[in-house]
C-alpha cells in the first residue's frame, strides 16, 4: 500500500543558517554560493540532516505518536539545492502483529526532488498501537 | 600516494557528549515547523517549557551527525584532509529506545566498524562508524545505530 505523498518547498537558503550553527558546521559548501560553484555545484548544498528532518516529519506525522518510531535507514543519493521542491512517499512493506497487541509496520521511504532524482532512500519501521 | 583505511577497522573513537538543549531544538523548529512539538514561546517559564518536553523525532539525525562529528578527527582518525578533500555522509541506521528530552545531556561512544573501496564514477572510501547515544544522567540507551562516511580518493 502506498502511502500519501507531500510536496515541500522551495528551500530557503536562509535556513541553511540555523542549521549550519545548530551542527556546529560552518562549511562554506552549504553557506557561500561562490565557494560551491568554484566546486562545480549549482548552488550551496542543503545540510543533509535536513534533507533527514523533513523526510522523518513526514513519516512520523503519519503515526499515531511520532515516537511510536522505532528505526529508520536512509541512504544519501543526491544533493538537494535552494529553491528546490521536495516530495515525500512510502509504502507499507510489511506489517507484523505483536503479542501485546498492535503491531510493527515496515515502510519504504524516500524523498525526490522536483526533477524525480532520488534525494533519500531507505525505511522505517514504527510501532502501531491496538485499535489504528 | 593511496591511503589504506583499512587498518582503521575496530579503532574506538573518542567519546563525546552533547546537550539537547533548548536553544538548539527551538532553532530547529523555526526551519523544521513540527506542530506537534511547538517550541516554548517562554511565557510559560523557562523552567516548565523545557521540563519534560520530548524534542521530535526529526531532531535525532542532529543529535546523531554532530555528536558523531565530536568523536573523530578526519586527519587523526579517518586520515583525511578535511580542507582539501571531499566527503559526504553514505547511510544512517537508527534504532530508537525511548524520545529524547530537550535539556537532556547525551553521551556518544562510537568506533569504526568497517572501512571498504568502492568504485562509483570515482573511487571512495566508505567508513562505517557504529554508535550509541546513552542518557548522561541515567545512562540509558537512547539511540543505536550506523553511520557512513564516503571519502572520495
Amino acid at each position: 500500500m502506498a502511502l500519501p505523498t507531500i510536496e515541500l518547498g522551495p528551500m530557503d537558503r536562509f535556513d541553511y543558517i540555523p542549521i549550519a550553527l545548530i551542527l556546529r558546521d560552518t562549511n562554506p559548501l552549504h553557506l557561500d554560493r561562490v565557494y560551491a560553484q568554484e566546486r562545480g555545484l549549482p548552488d550551496v548544498v542543503q545540510q543533509g540532516p535536513l534533507n533527514q528532518a523533513y523526510l522523518y516529519r513526514y513519516f512520523t506525522s503519519l503515526l499515531h505518536d511520532p515516537w511510536d518510531l522505532l528505526a529508520t535507514k536512509m541512504r544519501f543519493a543526491a544533493n538537494v539545492f535552494p529553491d528546490d521542491i521536495l516530495t515525500c512517499g512510502g509504502e507499507v512493506l510489511a506489517v507484523a502483529p505483536m503479542e501485546a497487541g498492535g503491531g510493527i509496520v515496515t515502510c519504504a521511504v524516500w524523498q525526490r526532488n522536483q526533477k524525480g532524482e532520488t534525494i533519500l532512500k531507505g525505511e522505517a519501521k514504527a510501532r502501531i498501537p491496538s485499535g489504528d | 600516494m593511496t591511503v589504506d583505511r583499512t587498518a582503521l577497522i575496530g579503532r574506538p573513537l573518542r567519546a563525546a557528549t552533547y546537550t539537547v538543549s533548548e536553544i538548539d531544538v527551538n532553532d530547529f523548529l523555526g526551519v523544521v515547523a513540527e506542530p506537534d512539538f511547538a517550541p516554548a514561546d517562554g511565557s510559560e517559564g523557562r523552567a516548565e517549557a523545557a521540563s519534560g518536553r520530548f524534542a521530535p523525532p526529526s531532531f535525532a539525525p542532529f543529535v546523531a551527525v554532530l555528536g558523531l562529528l565530536k568523536t573523530f578527527d578526519w586527519q587523526e582518525d579517518f586520515l583525511f584532509d578535511y580542507r582539501t578533500g571531499t566527503a559526504m555522509f553514505g547511510e544512517q541506521a537508527i534504532e530508537f529506545h525511548r524520545p529524547l528530552l530537550v535539556g537532556e545531556s547525551v553521551a556518544i561512544s562510537a568506533a569504526i566498524s568497517d572501512v571498504y573501496e568502492k568504485q562509483g564514477k570515482q573511487t571512495f572510501d566508505v567508513i562505517e562508524v557504529t554508535f550509541d547515544i546513552k542518557s548522561r544522567e541515567e545512562g540509558d540507551l537512547l539511540m543505536s545505530g550506523q553511520q557512513s562516511y564516503i571519502l572520495f580518493k
